[in-house]
């Protein structure tokens, strides 16, 4: 939840930065970093409006349940060689189970705002994060047919050689790309809209219910960034001279970074073409690598660092 | 522990739900809820029948996996046909879609 | 796996899945809308993801969770937003003796398998210690003794999919 909090401040300073701003500044404490804390305040002092003939049960009912989903893969995350809550041996297809959850949660969402835009936004917004699932699945492939386990604990302790980035070049590149398009976040934008679609398939939540999307949306974030580190950048691994979960934190905020820096930088793109790369050329680039994967392996040119 | 005699009473009590869905309901959708729910109560007999058997066998596990992507499969291509009903008989009522014709 | 970790007995967790499960299952039939049954659905499968998590089927939990509530109800839910009338919405009242009779024959059927179970209790195979069976077993076995299958499914899977692309196909 802090990390969240902390999050929606560093996004909002880095991308003011970038658009040759200074961000927020007024919120008391340095730097502004209590800005979240007013963002929350604010919000929940903001009137609940639920629109007609909405359906209240869902509408109130789904953001709770994001924000639980979004937080619940977090017990299998591995901060440090023995810091995870519960170690399943099916860690990763248990992340992406819960991931694979987020769309159907929209779409109800969108329908029960009973209203076009909203509708439209989900439409788009299922679309595109359906389209990324598949990438993304794939391209884990690699990584577990590297570890040899789907076990989150044994994917990083198998890159104490070597970070699987580097094998797997390919398929951190789809991966990421895979992350920034399920998140939406710039440069896939589209459900969000401004101009296009007022604010997606949440523009009918106000006050206290946008805050919760927002924190399950930033939770997504977060959580996916320390996926990527588990996946590929070696989890908790690096020099003594730091505990292990600083790193692990330390590796996640330049992932977020990443994710968050293309927001400020780069156009949006158009929804048909964004499915369209989804589905025909980043698929055909993870199981390429997938392929690549499989001939590494097999001569055992990658013995060195004991896969 | 529950014996394995309680979970096949379960799957047999989802599996007279899902006929009972599948024989008197006439929405089609509702049909293919049922449909799913059968196909769910069988997948949870196979992996009781897997996890009580000695030695566990792990061909069970490897039934279920097929299981869930049969039906899933199965599950899209019938949405697909009621849409295609739906676009000519403007209803997806069963009593209605009672024509080959169109 | 349950019932150790958490101080549960996994009794009350057993009836408690059963109780959702089908309670859920039979929301889903009931349901005055479409869309609640749909929803009421999602959550029977995430009980039935919880019995294959208890029977120590880690693995085809996290699948049943990714494809039937990830995948299935999706398209489900898709197809009820595409499908909407106002005469398909009428409560779902079966006439005359219909619904008694489903009622007879779904509840005979269940009955009698529940029954034919119960009397072959003893003689049923009984495993107290939790099954063992870990992933590196299950693809192993999946590829090197049913490969055929695997690659029928493939096959399967390919066809579904064309087939469902064609039927839905709009002709413009």
């Amino acid at each position: 939840m802090i990390v969240v909090m902390f999050l929606t401040w560093y996004e909002r300073k880095l991308l003011a930065r970038i658009q040759l701003r200074i961000g927020p500044l007024y919120a008391g404490g340095p730097g502004g970093i209590l800005q979240p804390i007013a963002d929350g305040v604010k919000l929940i002092f903001k009137e609940v409006m639920i629109p007609y003939k909405a359906d209240k049960p869902l509408f109130l009912g789904i953001p709770l349940m994001l924000v639980f989903l979004g937080a619940l893969p977090f017990a299998v995350i591995p901060f440090g060689q023995h810091w995870v809550i519960a170690n399943l041996d099916v860690g990763l297809v248990f992340v992406f189970a819960m991931a694979s959850l987020f769309p159907s949660m929209i779409l109800i969402f969108a329908w029960a705002s009973n209203s076009k835009y909203p509708f439209l936004g989900g439409l788009r917004s299922l679309f595109q994060q359906v389209a990324y699932e598949i990438p993304m699945w794939i391209s884990a492939l690699s990584v577990v047919m590297l570890a040899g386990s789907l076990d989150l604990v044994d994917i990083v302790n198998a890159q104490q050689k070597i970070w699987f980035i580097i094998p797997s070049l390919l398929s951190f590149i789809v991966f990421f790309i895979a992350t920034m398009a399920e998140l939406e976040r710039l440069p896939f934008d589209l459900p969000e809209a401004e101009p296009e679609l007022v604010a997606g398939w949440f523009t009918e939540s106000s006050g206290a219910i946008f805050m919760v999307i927002f924190l399950a949306l930033y939770m997504k974030l977060y959580l996916m960034s320390s996926l990527i580190t588990v996946l590929f950048l070696g989890g908790w691994w690096g020099p003594a001279f730091l505990p292990q979960p600083v790193w692990f934190i330390m590796k996640t905020l330049v992932v977020a970074t990443f994710i968050i820096i293309p927001r400020g930088v780069y156009p949006r793109l158009r929804v048909d073409l964004l499915i369209k790369i989804g589905w025909t050329r980043l698929l055909v680039i993870a199981i390429a690598n997938v392929f690549l994967t499989v001939i590494l392996l097999n001569t055992g040119v990658l013995a060195a660092w004991g896969i | 522990m529950p014996t394995l005699v309680s979970f096949i009473i379960v799957s047999a009590a989802l599996l007279g739900i899902g006929i009972y869905g599948l024989s008197v309901k006439r929405n089609a959708i509702r049909i293919l809820f049922a449909v799913e729910l059968i196909v769910n109560a069988a997948n949870l007999n196979f992996v009781a029948f897997t996890r009580y058997m000695n030695p566990p066998q792990v061909s069970g596990q490897v039934i279920v996996f097929y299981s869930i992507a049969a039906a899933a499969m199965e599950a899209a291509v019938g949405l697909a046909l009621i849409l295609v009903a739906f676009r000519l008989n403007s209803s997806i009522d069963v009593r209605k879609l009672n024509k080959l014709k169109g | 796996m349950v019932g150790i970790a958490l101080e549960i007995p996994p009794d009350v967790t057993f009836v408690i899945l059963t109780t959702i499960t089908l309670l859920a299952a039979i929301l889903a039939l009931q349901a005055k809308e479409l869309i609640y049954g749909a929803v009421a659905l999602a959550i029977s499968f995430i009980g039935i993801a919880g019995f294959f998590v208890f029977l120590d089927a880690p693995y085809l939990a996290m699948l049943q969770i990714a494809v039937y509530v990830g995948a299935v109800v999706v398209l489900i839910l898709f197809t009820i937003m595409l499908v909407r009338r106002e005469e398909v919405e009428p409560a779902e009242r079966p006439e005359g003796g219909e619904g008694a009779v489903g009622l007879w024959i779904a509840g005979l059927l269940a009955v009698s398998i529940a029954g034919v179970a119960a009397l072959a209790g003893p003689n049923l195979p009984q495993s107290i210690q939790p099954a063992d069976l870990p992933i590196s077993q299950l693809g192993p076995v999946l590829a090197g003794d049913y490969p055929v299958p695997l690659i029928i499914l493939a096959l399967l899977l390919s066809a579904a999919l064309l087939g469902a692309l064609v039927l839905a196909k709009v002709d413009r």
